[in-house]
C-alpha cells in the first residue's frame, strides 16, 4: 500500500504538534536573544539570567532531585516488581493497590504528605518520635537540610510503581528456559535474580530510566505546591526558576533564555543516553 | 486455571519463600496506601481532633463537615466541573487524532514515515519548563489564555504522543488479511478503520483513553499558568489555593483532596487492566 494516503491520515496530529510544540521551540530562541520590545539584544538575557547566585543553586539542586530520585525509584521499582513476579494468593491485588501512588494527582499527593510531614500535628514525626528513632519532632518541611530528601522521597513514592509495573511486564517475558538453565546450573534463587533477570530486564530499566529523567525535570507539581522553593530557595529547581521569572517576575526573555539552556543541556543528556545505550546488543528498537 | 498454576509450579525453580513474600506485601502495600488512608481518616475529623498531639488515629466523632464545607462553601464543585469539561474534550479530540495517525502510521508505507514518527515521540520527551513560556505567549496572541480551549488545546498535545504511540502497536497487531478482505468487498479506507480496525482494537482505545483522561485531570502546571481565571480553573489549582483560602484547614484540605482523587482512583480500577497491558504493550515494542 504505498502511496501518500498514511501521510494524510497522520497529518492533522502532526498540524497539530507543530503549532503547539515546535513553533513554541523556535519562537524560545527567539525570544531569549530580544528584548520586551523585540529588538535583538544579543547575549544580554543570558548573561542577565546566568548572574544571579540562585541560577547556579538551582542546577545544583536540579542534579540532586534528579538524580536522587530515579535512583530510589529504580531500586524500589525492580525490587516490588521482583516480589510481584512471584506466584502467590492476592497478587493482582497487591498489584493494583501498588498502582495507587502513580494514579491519584501529583497535586493530591503534594497536600497530603505536607501533612503528614507536618512538624507537630504530621503523622511522620509521631511515629518517629515515639518509637525512639527520633528525640524531638523535626521541621522536614522548613529546615534546609531535610526539605529536599523530603521532596525527594514524595517524588519517588510517587513514581516507583510505574517503573515496578513496567519492569514487571519486562520479567513476564523472560522465557522459562532461561530459569531451567539456571536451576540445571545449581543456581540459587538470588544468582536468577542476579544473572537471569536483571540481565534480562536491562533494555526496559534504560528506557524506563530516560522516561524518569524526563518527568524528573518536569516534576514542578510536587515542589511548587509544597515550598514554592522555600525555604531559603533550598528547593528551587530550574524549572521553578524559570516558572517564577516568567510568571512572577513577568521577565519573559530571561525566562526564554533560561529555557534554551536548559532545553540545550536536557537534549544533549538526552541524546548522549540514547546514544550510549541504544547501541547496546538486546536493545529494544 | 488450576492445571496451568500447578504445571507452573513444577517448572519453577524455588522462589522466595512464603514469609519474605508474605512480609514484603505488608510493607509494600503499607507504603502505598498509607497516605491515601491517613487522607480519608483526617477528611472526616474534627478539629480538635486534627490539632492535637500525639495525633489520633481513628475518628471518635468522625464528622461530615469537611465535605460540607468544600462542596458547599467553596469554589471546588465549580472546578470539578471545569475540570471534567476540560478532560473530556482534550481526551476526545486527542483520541481522534491520535486514531487517524495511528492508522496511518500502522497500515501505510509513505515518505518520512519513521522521520514523523520520531518527531511524535519526540513531542513526548520536551521538558515542559521549556515550551511553557513560548506556549503562554501563543495562547496569549490567539485570546485562549483563560478559555477553556486553551487548556483543550495544550491538553490535547500533551496526551498525543503517547496515545498515537499505543494505539499504532495496537493497529500493527490486527491481522492485515481482515482488511485485505474488506477491500475486496468494496469498503472505502475510512470505512475499513471505523467498521474494522477500531471494533478490534477496542482495548487500546480504552487504554488510550484512560491514560488521556488520568494525565489531564492531574495536570497541574499549565493549568497553574493558563488558567488564572476562576471560570476555568480547574480542580488541582483549585486544592492549590485550598490550603491558603481557608488558612491551610487541613480537615477541609483532606476532603476536597479525596473529592478529587476518588474518581480517578476508580476509572483507574475499573479500567485497570486495559491500562497496564496498552502501557507495557507500548513499552514492550518500544
Amino acid at each position: 500500500m504505498k502511496s501518500n494516503t498514511g501521510l494524510v491520515f497522520a497529518l492533522p496530529a502532526l498540524i497539530v504538534l507543530f503549532m503547539l510544540i515546535a513553533y513554541p521551540v523556535f519562537y524560545t530562541g527567539w525570544l531569549s536573544v530580544t528584548n520586551d520590545q523585540g529588538q535583538f539584544t544579543g547575549l544580554q538575557n543570558f548573561s542577565a539570567v546566568l548572574r544571579p547566585r540562585v541560577t547556579t543553586q538551582a542546577l545544583w539542586n536540579t542534579l540532586w532531585w534528579v538524580a536522587g530520585s530515579i535512583f530510589f525509584q529504580v531500586l524500589l521499582g525492580v525490587t516490588a516488581a521482583i516480589l510481584l513476579n512471584q506466584n502467590f494468593m492476592g497478587r493482582a491485588l497487591v498489584r493494583s493497590i501498588a498502582l495507587i501512588p502513580w494514579v491519584i494527582p501529583g497535586i493530591v499527593a503534594a497536600t497530603t504528605w505536607a501533612w503528614m510531614f507536618h512538624t507537630e500535628f504530621g503523622i511522620i514525626n509521631y511515629m518517629l518520635t515515639s518509637t525512639g528513632a527520633l528525640d524531638e519532632p523535626v521541621g522536614w518541611l522548613t529546615r534546609s537540610n531535610t526539605v529536599m530528601p523530603a521532596m525527594i522521597a514524595i517524588n519517588v513514592w510517587k513514581l516507583f510503581p510505574f517503573v515496578a509495573i513496567m519492569v514487571l511486564a519486562g520479567l513476564q517475558t523472560i522465557p522459562q528456559e532461561l530459569y531451567e538453565a539456571a536451576r540445571m546450573d545449581g543456581a540459587s534463587y538470588w544468582e536468577e535474580v542476579r544473572h537471569v533477570m536483571l540481565p534480562q530486564i536491562r533494555p526496559v530499566i534504560t528506557a524506563v530510566t530516560l522516561l524518569l529523567v524526563i518527568w524528573a525535570l518536569n516534576a514542578i507539581t510536587i515542589i511548587y505546591a509544597i515550598t514554592r522553593g522555600g525555604p531559603a530557595n533550598r528547593t528551587v529547581i530550574t524549572p521553578i526558576q524559570i516558572f517564577r521569572l516568567a510568571f512572577e517576575n513577568v521577565e519573559f526573555n530571561q525566562a526564554a533564555a533560561l529555557s534554551v539552556m536548559f532545553f540545550a543541556v536536557v537534549m544533549l543528556i538526552v541524546l548522549a543516553y540514547i546514544k550510549a545505550f541504544a547501541s547496546q546488543p538486546g536493545e529494544v528498537q | 486455571m488450576r492445571r496451568s498454576r500447578f504445571t507452573s509450579r513444577s517448572l519453577r525453580r524455588p522462589g522466595l519463600n512464603r514469609p519474605s513474600i508474605f512480609l514484603g506485601c505488608i510493607v509494600l502495600v503499607f507504603v502505598c496506601l498509607f497516605p491515601f488512608v491517613w487522607m480519608s481518616l483526617s477528611s472526616i475529623k474534627v478539629l480538635n481532633e486534627l490539632y492535637t498531639i500525639p495525633p489520633q488515629w481513628w475518628p471518635e466523632h468522625p464528622t461530615l463537615a469537611n465535605y460540607h464545607k468544600v462542596l458547599f462553601e467553596s469554589r471546588i464543585p465549580r472546578y470539578f466541573l471545569n475540570s471534567i469539561i476540560i478532560s473530556v474534550a482534550a481526551t476526545g479530540l486527542a483520541l481522534v487524532l491520535a486514531v487517524f495517525a495511528a492508522n496511518g502510521f500502522a497500515r501505510f508505507r509513505f515518505r518520512g514515515r519513521s522521520f514523523w514518527q520520531a518527531c511524535i515521540l519526540v513531542g513526548q520527551l520536551l521538558p515542559t519548563a521549556a515550551i511553557i513560556v513560548p506556549l503562554f505567549i501563543t495562547l496569549r496572541v490567539l485570546g485562549l489564555v483563560n478559555t477553556y480551549w486553551g487548556l483543550i488545546l495544550v491538553y490535547m498535545i500533551i496526551t498525543l504522543p503517547l496515545s498515537v504511540w499505543m494505539l499504532t502497536s495496537y493497529f500493527k497487531a490486527i491481522p492485515l488479511e481482515l482488511e485485505e478482505a474488506a477491500i475486496i468487498d468494496g469498503a472505502s479506507r475510512v470505512g475499513i478503520l471505523f467498521r474494522i480496525t477500531l471494533p478490534l482494537s477496542l482495548p487500546g482505545i480504552v487504554a488510550v483513553l484512560v491514560y488521556a483522561f488520568i494525565t489531564t485531570w492531574n495536570e497541574f502546571i499549565f493549568a497553574l499558568c493558563f488558567a488564572t481565571d476562576s471560570r476555568v480553573k480547574t480542580l488541582p489549582i483549585g486544592l492549590a489555593e485550598f490550603s491558603t483560602e481557608f488558612n491551610t484547614d487541613w480537615g477541609a484540605v483532606m476532603a476536597a483532596s479525596m473529592v478529587m482523587t476518588v474518581p480517578i482512583a476508580l476509572l483507574f480500577l475499573v479500567f485497570q487492566r486495559h491500562f497496564v497491558g496498552g502501557l507495557t504493550a507500548g513499552a514492550s515494542k518500544g
